[in-house]
């Protein structure tokens, strides 16, 4: 897709005058008459065997209009479903756990609803809460991975007889042979720690039933709203088409509010038709750091396999990932993290293996990037480390590795998370690296900055680091596009959007093809009586796979408008131009009619219609890729580390992605921004820190940091388009690349600025604190 | 959470002895304690208000059991405290040496905190729990140099 008249332009946000006035609608600006409001009690307790919970006294609490416990469900109760069941790998092992609505016989984390009370308000609902005795036989708990699979630990769900979750191998080549053959091999151990999405918006839900129209309408902070509307249909017996879910605008996804179903939404559709009053609860901070999803421990045992001119011979690696208490996300994390080890590298032979384990601690699913950092980080450290011991510059020995841009489609030989080979689409992976490489001023900053700091005492260092992201998987999204009488063009379509831009970029692939100014077609998006077929936001796929279908469906409508105007100004439809809002004969613009008009005419009130006409300037489409597609980048980052305090200052931050054909440089620079922001956050500022026995020591913002603004600086960027051939519009995904490779990128930075120190950087997050004591350790060491 | 250390009683040893296990000073002695009753020999059951940090009253219900009594020497408590805000429970043990007219007291105690205390708390829960055991013990110092000065040794 070339650049167009709209196509590839920064049009400004349409959707930003809602939000910067306030006129937006979040879920907690829902207000009805009559409404309450719920409270959850959650377990203090992160293991424990659950004897009895007596709410009798908050029922009798005035303003409490019920309290509901796993028991006063009934039939209701039931675990949750197997969101992404295991791809088929021989070999595969896995034990499905799925979180349930209410505990019932156990407790398995800290934070693990125990009892939903609704009141007139959250006040009294809150105050409600503490009318409940609970009755707890606490038992060990287990939170450290590697003590979770001795024998003899304590079980997180006994009916497996371990905590194992899953064991997956996957390889190719011959790993041992190419360990035999090499000049060097590198090995360590890795460890990538737990974070907190933290989006600005915590999760909420709003559900009212109306009886005589016998409609149950949900808003919720979902980034799926069409597979929450079937699921709620089937688990209430109603018909989907009575189940309306809208996800309206929502303040920050990434990734945990594409679980489903979280037990407030299991239960609060429920309550409000058995109560006959519309009920809505809003989670709190503290709760968010509980009850939403996270990510993302893992422990690695990598080795890399070299020669002597830096050429990987292969890679192994072993690793542990933490799922918490239950996997309902199924294998999405880890084998993502299987794959993306690989990279932008030729690495002809690989042998990886990992084992999920049960812990504990709060449910793991994706969070922005959903286990591409561990992969990128394993890769590029061992690299760091190879290119040191050997003595070869670190961008050289990456150049030496990269697939070169003749050798698409690429094979890597094993299964991606969407079930399909893992097959890279297209790239051009030198083109970036020399451009990042170009941009930061690598080869002046290692002769001349770097040395002419040093001797001024200042430590600075510069990292280079590459990655792939894929993205853009299936199954399919489709989209409505319709042409009003007035002109305007509404587009429908399924995805929910959480702050991506959509109501622009989605705008702007119609507009193209209609020739309409684009601030005339309103996008709906999230909202399941516009459109109700659909899987949701996820995998950086809404502008590949929604993209296209927008894009297909503009297309279908601008053939109607071709044919119809051919067909009423009596010419050729080769002849009809559409631009300008309206179709007109080239070369004769006054034989034209507006596209309201073509709209009105294509509707008639009486006379007869060709058979077999549809009425309207109205198509739906939909697009379903075969496979997900290969973004890439690289990123590049200058800091200087103040070796006594640890503190550490980022100087320049460079990002080139290629995320194939951009649809607006703008709305894609604002999302690898944001990634590079939570990849800043999740390298140096934030880690959820658990005690042994599972509680979560740092829940709150004022001991668990996020990066500021202070802290996070303007990236540098630069757009490759490599086309992806897999879509029309040659479109990649971009919304998780800020965030993957920056773990990464940090510790090869801090770590050359520190050079010479002794310290290697084998662990993220980095806090100030660990890096002052990885420093005070080295010093130890050299002393 | 472990909290460990010795502090000096000036009395003897018979006397602080009493004075540990005795409800109506631990009611008074004890930061936020509101109450504290015997209920049975080995048992004590009371309320304590607590603040720590953004929480600021934070009331526990505090179950404490003796055990392995050996009169003046040595007890052992288990300590169950719940509340709104999380709970605290443990095991603590207490020994008793004379020391001249003084009694040294040595503490141990192995405390596991959960629920919000932990979470938003745990930054100041080791500072706070020490400042309340220095504040309990020098009360109960106090108390004993008035019980001294009503029956001298």
């Amino acid at each position: 897709m070339k650049p167009g008249r709209y196509m590839g332009q920064s049009v400004p946000r349409l959707e930003d005058a809602k939000l910067l006035t306030g006129r937006a609608l979040f879920v907690d600006d829902v207000q009805l008459p009559g409404m309450l409001h719920a409270a959850f009690l959650r377990s203090d307790d992160a293991h424990g065997i659950l004897r009895s919970i007596d709410a009798s006294a908050a029922r009798e609490r005035a303003g409490v209009v019920a309290v509901y416990t796993a028991q006063d469900l009934g039939d209701y109760w039931r675990p949750g479903p197997l969101l992404v069941p295991p791809p088929p790998i021989t070999g595969l092992v896995f034990n499905a756990a799925t979180q349930v609505p209410l505990a019932r016989d156990k407790v398995r984390h800290g934070g693990e609803a125990l009892a939903m009370v609704v009141a007139e308000s959250r006040y009294i609902a809150e105050d409600a809460l503490e009318d409940i005795v609970v009755e707890l036989e606490p038992l060990a708990a287990v939170t450290d991975l590697e003590a979770a699979l001795r024998p003899g630990a304590s079980l997180v769900h006994e009916q497996f007889g371990t905590n194992l979750a899953a064991h997956v191998h996957q390889s190719k080549g011959d790993y041992a042979g190419a360990r035999a053959a090499a000049a060097l091999v590198v090995a360590r151990r890795f460890r990538y720690d737990r974070g907190a999405s933290a989006a600005i918006e915590n999760r909420g839900i709003v559900a009212e039933w109306d009886a005589r129209a016998e409609q149950l309408t949900v808003w919720d902070t979902t980034q799926a709203p069409i597979p929450i509307r079937n699921g709620l249909a089937a688990m209430l017996g109603l018909g989907e088409s009575q189940v309306r879910v809208i996800a309206p605008f929502i303040g920050g996804g990434f990734g945990p509010k594409i679980m489903m179903f979280y037990p407030e939404e299991v239960l609060l559709p429920w309550a409000a038709m058995r109560l006959g009053r519309p009920l809505k609860w809003i989670e709190d901070r503290r709760e968010n750091f509980y009850a939403t999803t996270q990510e993302r421990l893992q422990i690695h045992d990598a080795e890399l396999a070299v020669a002597q001119d830096g050429r990987i011979l292969g890679v192994k690696d072993t690793f542990l990932h933490d799922t918490g208490a239950y996997d309902p996300y199924g294998l999405t994390v880890p084998i993502n993290s299987q794959c993306t080890l690989l990279g932008p590298y030729v690495v002809p032979n690989y042998d990886s293996e990992f084992t999920a384990v049960f812990t504990n601690t709060p449910i793991v699913t994706p969070v922005r990037g959903a286990g591409r950092q561990h992969g990128v980080f394993v890769m590029e450290r061992l690299l760091d480390f190879a290119a040191r011991e050997l003595g070869i510059d670190r961008v050289e020995i990456r150049r030496r590795n990269l697939i070169p841009p003749d050798a698409f489609p690429y094979d890597h030989e094993i299964l991606f998370q969407d079930f399909r080979p893992l097959v890279y689409d297209s790239g051009n992976y030198p083109a970036a690296l020399h451009k990042a490489v170009e941009m930061i001023g690598y080869e002046a900053f290692i002769r001349s900055e770097q040395p002419r700091l040093r001797r001024a005492g200042r430590r600075a260092g510069i990292g280079v680091v590459s990655y792939i992201e894929g993205t853009g998987i299936g199954p399919y999204e489709g989209a409505r596009v319709t042409v009003e009488p007035s002109g305007l063009v509404r587009v429908a379509t399924g995805v929910g959007t959480q702050g991506q831009g959509h109501f622009t970029t989605f705008a702007q692939l119609v507009a193209e093809q209609l020739g309409v100014e684009v601030d005339r077609v309103r996008v709906v998006t999230g909202d399941t009586r516009e459109f109700h077929w659909g899987t949701g936001t996820f995998a950086s796929r809404g502008a590949v796979v929604a993209g296209n279908a927008c894009h297909a469906a503009a297309l279908k409508v601008r053939d109607k408008i071709i044919a119809l105007a051919a067909r009423l100004l009596e010419a050729e439809p080769g002849q009809v131009v559409v631009e300008g809002g309206s179709a007109c004969v080239r070369g004769a613009p006054d034989r034209s009619f507006t596209l309201g008009e073509l709209a009105r005419r294509a509707n008639p009130l009486r006379g007869a219609v060709t058979p077999g006409t549809e009425p309207g300037l109205e198509a739906t489409a939909y697009f379903g890729p075969d496979r997900g597609n290969a973004a890439s980048g690289v990123h590049a980052m200058i800091v200087e580390v103040d070796p006594d305090t640890a503190a550490v200052e980022i100087k320049r931050y460079v990002v080139v992605h290629d995320c194939g054909v951009v649809i607006n440089p703008v709305v894609v620079e604002a999302q690898v921004q944001g990634g590079v922001a939570h990849g800043i956050g999740n390298a140096f500022y934030e880690q959820l820190i658990f005690d042994d026995n599972g509680q979560l020591m740092n829940a709150s913002f004022m001991d668990y940091l996020l990066p500021t603004a202070l802290d996070v600086p303007t990236v540098e960027m630069a757009h490759l388009e490599t086309p992806s051939p897999l879509n029309p519009l040659g479109t990649k995904g971009v919304g998780e690349a800020g965030a993957i490779p920056t773990g990464a990128l940090f510790a090869q930075a801090v770590e050359d600025a520190l050079s010479g120190t002794g310290v290697e950087i084998t662990e993220i997050p980095l806090s100030p604190n660990r890096l002052f004591e990885l420093i005070t350790q080295a010093k130890g060491a050299a002393a | 959470m472990i909290v460990e250390g010795t502090y000096t009683f000036p009395g003897p040893r018979e006397v602080v002895f009493r004075l540990l296990l005795d409800p109506d000073v631990l009611a008074k002695t004890m930061p936020g304690a509101t109450s504290i009753a015997r209920v049975n020999e080995d048992r004590y059951e009371g309320k304590m208000g607590v603040g720590i940090g953004p929480i600021t009253a934070a009331e526990f219900d505090v179950v404490i059991t003796m055990t392995e009594k050996v009169v003046p020497e040595s007890y052992q408590m288990q300590i169950d405290g719940r509340g709104r805000f999380g709970f605290t429970r443990g095991k603590a043990s207490v020994r008793l040496t004379a020391d001249g007219e003084s009694t040294v007291m040595h503490y141990e105690a192995d405390m596991m905190v959960g629920g919000k205390i932990a979470a938003v708390g745990q930054r100041l829960l080791d500072s706070v729990s020490r400042m309340m055991l220095k504040q309990g013990l020098e009360a109960m110092s106090a108390e004993l140099d008035r019980r001294l000065g009503k029956e001298p040794a």
